[in-house]
């Protein structure tokens, strides 16, 4: 019987390559928050490979003689999640001990199309495993397009952007639904129930004319009305604050 | 062509059939020809509203099924010869309509009607479905309270997405606010529902606002449409907007509470 459900296929992806060129974290830390607060948006769960060739050399130019183990691939990940990436794997003309090092740590490794083709051969298999992994780990495009809707959402109605965001010119009535993967815009009254980010972003936002809401939710945090008393009945935009709620007066 | 008019609510009990017959007889009383319609099959009431319940001896259903025709069927009004009522059938339930048997009958009455005034059943199942299905405008009947503000708001989600105009992507129902049962006196003490409330949730345009009174429940019992009644401000107010209707600019009255005046309260007024 053939597999009616899955299939695999190789595909290839452009992804963004993160060159490490220290192993000082403190110091990736500051230049990739300089980086990334020039351009919030792009890098907002960018898929990305991190490339560690560069520090091979760091580590053997230091003058504590250490050996490869003491690059911290553990510590890369967990930085460059800080920085709301979406890690795929790490990257670039490695030994073959470091690789094997780096998969039995349980990190993908990425061939680079400049391998040889003797590597290729033998990490062909390997090679496989890393862009499914990668295909199934890019995530939504961030950029979400607008969905339009053009008066008021009736009580009973829902309307779901689906891998968009959610502009409504009118009001939306209570016991209406409106739901998004992206932010919501209301140009009007929200009265019923507004869920953003509906398949997990963090940074989706609530727009309102009129803050009237049975519910409002970002990425699965929700607030029921009673929590909305500080700006009740005026322009607001709601967003997440780590994992809190939080709204602020639009004017 | 005979504009076709749908009287619904969602809720019931908001005034739905009283303001069909006022507006079917204040219609008619102005010179059109009128037929009322009564969608509420099994629960019979617009005759009894028109005092016209003795003399019923087809129904809606029966045309629908062929039983009859329009002419054995429809029930001249002894006030106004214009008017005509087409009763529900109390026997039946509202399973008995269908889309395209209802169609036939509402284009056979074009031929011979100016207005065609649908009083739907209170609910959002199919009866009330089939009462505004072929509607060309809506009068969306609520009382000043969340409740029925709310299932008005819903039916018109309804006219907007169930109606043949909507199926077939014509110019929308044009829809009309009628609020009933309204009571100056508790909106300024806070108890009900103002009407720029009301018009702020649902935003359409305000048709009539028919103050509380007493007459209503008269007029009802005595099967005579409280427009008869130009005595009373519910009857002058169904006149207002019988004349918003026919395309005149009135006023809106009967907003404010009445100031009793000092001879009123010594002599309770």
């Amino acid at each position: 019987m053939a597999d009616a459900s899955i299939e695999f296929k190789g595909s290839s992806f452009t992804l963004s390559v993160l060159y490490l060129k220290t192993l000082n974290l403190a110091d990736i830390r500051a230049d990739l928050a300089k980086k990334i607060a020039q351009a919030p948006d792009f890098f907002y769960l960018v898929p990305i490979v991190v490339n560690i060739e560069m520090l091979n050399s760091s580590v053997e130019s230091s003058f504590e003689s250490t050996t490869d183990n003491s690059i911290d691939y553990h510590a890369i990940k967990t930085l460059v999640e800080a920085f709301n990436f979406t890690f795929v794997g790490f990257t670039g003309s490695l030994a073959k001990e470091q690789r094997q090092l780096i998969r039995e740590l349980g990190f993908s490794f990425v061939n680079t199309a400049r391998a040889s083709t003797a590597e290729k051969q033998t990490f062909a298999k390997q090679a496989v495993t890393a862009q499914t992994e990668t295909q199934t780990m890019v995530p939504q495009q961030p950029l979400f397009t607008d969905k339009i809707h053009r008066g008021q959402i009736r009580s009973g109605q829902q309307v779901y952007a689906k891998g968009q965001n959610l502009v409504v010119i009118g009001s939306v009535s209570a016991g209406a639904e409106v739901i998004a993967d992206g932010n919501i815009h209301v140009y009007g009254s929200l009265r019923g129930r507004a869920i953003a980010g509906a398949k997990g972003h963090h940074h989706a936002q609530i727009y309102c004319q009129n803050l009237e809401a049975e519910l409002v939710s970002i990425n699965g945090n929700y607030w029921l009305s009673e929590s909305m008393e500080q700006h009740w009945s005026s322009p607001v935009y709601i967003h997440l604050n780590d994992s809190e709620l939080m709204s602020s007066k639009l004017i | 062509m005979a504009r076709i008019i749908v009287v619904t609510s969602g809720k019931g009990g908001v005034g739905k059939t009283t303001s069909s017959a006022a507006i079917g007889l204040g219609l008619a009383l102005k010179g059109n020809k009128v037929v009322l319609i009564d969608f509420d099959i099994g629960l019979r009431n617009l005759d009894l509203i028109m005092g016209c319940e003795r003399r019923v001896v087809y129904d809606f259903v029966n045309v629908i099924n062929g039983e009859a025709t329009l002419n054995q069927a429809l029930i001249k009004d002894k006030r106004v010869s214009s008017l005509s009522i087409l009763p529900a059938s109390q026997t039946r339930d509202k399973d008995a309509l269908n889309k395209e048997n209802v169609g036939k009958v509402l284009e056979e009455l074009g031929k011979s009607f100016d207005f065609i005034i649908c009083d739907s059943p209170a609910g959002i199942e199919a009866g009330a479905m089939m009462a505004l299905y072929y509607a060309d405008e809506a009068v969306v009947t609520t009382n000043p309270e969340v409740s029925s503000v709310r299932d008005s708001d819903r039916i018109l989600g309804m006219l907007a997405s169930r109606s043949r105009r909507a199926e077939l992507g014509l110019e929308p129902i044009k829809e009309h606010l009628l609020l009933t049962r309204y009571s100056p006196k508790r909106v300024e003490e806070g108890e009900m529902l103002s009407v720029e409330d009301v018009e702020d949730i649902l935003s359409i345009p305000l048709l009539g606002v028919i103050p509380e009174s007493q007459a209503v429940l008269k007029a009802s019992n005595a099967g005579e449409p409280v427009i008869l009644d130009t005595m009373s401000d519910a009857g002058q107010a169904y006149q207002d907007v019988i004349d918003r209707l026919l395309g005149e600019t009135v006023d809106f009255r009967f907003l404010v509470a009445e100031k009793k005046g000092i001879f009123s309260r010594m002599f309770g007024g």
